[in-house]
């Protein structure tokens, strides 16, 4: 049995009662033919014989990673953001951003690579720019450029602007658990204004165990 | 001649009268009535509603005879505003009006066990009757939708049959579109989702009655219910009727709202 969190920039792929760990491979290298039996994520409908809607997957996931009856979980993925609200357990409330919360992930790494960042030693900078979206948030960094900044401070406000972005959409929480690449990042856990716990990478593929498993015991 | 009589929101119970009297043929420009792409709307801010943008682009391209536009309390300011650009592009008479009809015609339909895509579609085409709704046996809600008719219908499609609805489609099928004590109500006993057009003056009663509510969920969206605001509402029923089978019987709510057979929930 393959399971898939098939992510808009990486895949994360498990084979129960074969691996003990989970890959990840980049999206862009899977063969165009290539299926998973139970599958979440950007293009599970496509990729997966079935699917797990991402929020379901998320908040199942969560549940089985989070002891505390009270939590709120947030993943951000390439694309957009999710939030997840537990109060007693059950899900209390939730969001999912796919419009403003557009391309943060996705942007983070582009400008990473773009500008030769090492973000494991990157300073957390004391303010940030006020970015709604990884699209519109791009021309802070150049006009901080243009204004004297380097272009490493200039991206590491832009860093801090989307984690306090993606912190308010979460409801502005005391504790945070954090899900998806952006965990191994630790400019990004650094401009939280709360405790960060990240969860890392698989916490939708433990969202489809989960569905496995409540489908096994019905 | 038949005439071709637009309306947008519900005007007074005695203009419908009039209308149906002189047996002429009501057009709801609230909703899509023409083939065309929004982008063809241009009178009005990209950022503004789609239910008014659509009115604009059906008033625009159809052949009507005359328009009625309910600016009320009962619509919203938008409406208003509306109506002046539609004024000053069309010759046809655009007419506002002010519905504060209080009187109760009752809503089986939005507590009948009807898809929820075939609730709305009877609630937003008895608009254009006096008569009440014909009487549907009242359904046990698992769910409740609140708002307005969606631009989207297809969103509806997501919710089980027995999703009772509230809101101002609620006041709709009641014909008392200015009911804000209609409006408001909801069952707290049944996870909810509040429903808003973006950039419409009920997300601010959307997201506070979603905030108040112990199973809601504030969910907006434009003109089309893109992937996310559909896999939200998809999740949002999934997890809560998980929840809803995760928790002994005897405990489960049952609440009874004032109004007998109405919103006990399911167990």
């Amino acid at each position: 049995m393959l399971l898939a969190d098939f992510g808009t920039s990486y895949t994360k792929l498990f084979t129960m009662a074969e691996e003990s760990e989970p890959r990840i491979v980049p999206t862009r290298e899977l063969d165009p033919a290539f299926m998973a039996d139970l599958a979440t994520g950007h293009n599970a409908k496509r990729r997966g014989r079935e699917s797990v809607n991402e929020l379901i997957a998320l908040a199942k996931g969560g549940r089985r990673l989070i002891a505390e009856p009270d939590a709120v979980l947030l993943d951000c993925g390439s694309r957009d953001i999710k939030f997840i609200r537990y109060q007693d357990f059950e899900v209390a409330d939730m969001g999912w951003n796919a419009e403003c919360g557009a391309s943060m992930g996705f942007t983070i790494e582009l400008l990473e690579s773009y500008y030769n960042i090492d973000y494991t030693t990157v300073a957390v900078p004391e303010t940030g720019f006020s970015v709604t979206c990884g699209v519109l948030g791009m021309s802070n960094i150049f006009d901080a450029v243009v204004t004297g900044s380097s272009e490493t401070e200039a991206v590491a406000k832009f860093v801090r602007g989307i984690a306090r972005n993606a912190f308010r959409f979460a409801g502005s929480p005391d504790r945070l658990y954090l899900s998806g690449g952006l965990c191994d990042n630790p400019l990004f856990l650094g401009c939280f204004p709360c405790v960060v716990i990240p969860l890392g990478r698989f916490v939708l593929l433990e969202g489809l165990k989960e569905h496995l498993r409540s489908k096994e015991s019905h | 001649m038949q005439k071709i009589i637009g309306i947008v929101g519900i005007p007074p119970l005695e203009i419908i009268r009039q209308i149906n009297e002189e047996q002429g043929k009501i057009v709801d420009l609230d909703e899509p009535q023409l083939p065309l792409s929004m982008n063809r709307e241009t009178h009005l801010p990209q950022v503004y509603c789609a239910i008014l943008r659509t009115v604009m682009l059906n008033a625009m391209n159809m052949p009507l005879d005359r328009v009625y536009i309910d600016v009320g309390p009962g619509k919203c300011d938008c409406a208003l505003h509306v109506a002046t650009v539609l004024q000053n592009f069309l010759t046809i008479p655009i007419i506002t009006t002010r519905n504060r009809d209080s009187e109760g015609f009752g809503y089986p339909i939005c507590r009948s066990n009807l898809p929820l895509l075939e609730k709305l579609q009877a609630i937003t085409q008895g608009v254009q009757s006096c008569k009440p709704s014909p009487d549907y046996p009242p359904s046990v809600p698992t769910a409740g939708f609140w708002g307005v008719p969606p631009r989207d219908f297809s969103l509806l499609s997501l919710f089980p049959d027995s999703t009772h609805v509230y809101g101002w489609s609620r006041c709709m099928e009641n014909k008392t579109p200015a009911d804000m004590e209609l409006e408001s109500s909801c069952n707290p006993a049944v996870p909810t989702v509040f429903f808003a057009q973006s950039f419409c003056a009920k997300t601010a009663l959307a997201k506070h009655l979603a905030e108040r509510h112990p199973k809601g969920l504030y969910v907006d969206c434009d003109v089309n219910a893109g992937s996310s605001v559909r896999a939200k509402i998809e999740a949002f029923l999934e997890l809560s009727r998980d929840a809803a089978s995760a928790v002994p019987a005897a405990s489960t709510a049952s609440t009874d709202n004032g109004s007998p057979g109405d919103d006990h929930a399911a167990g």
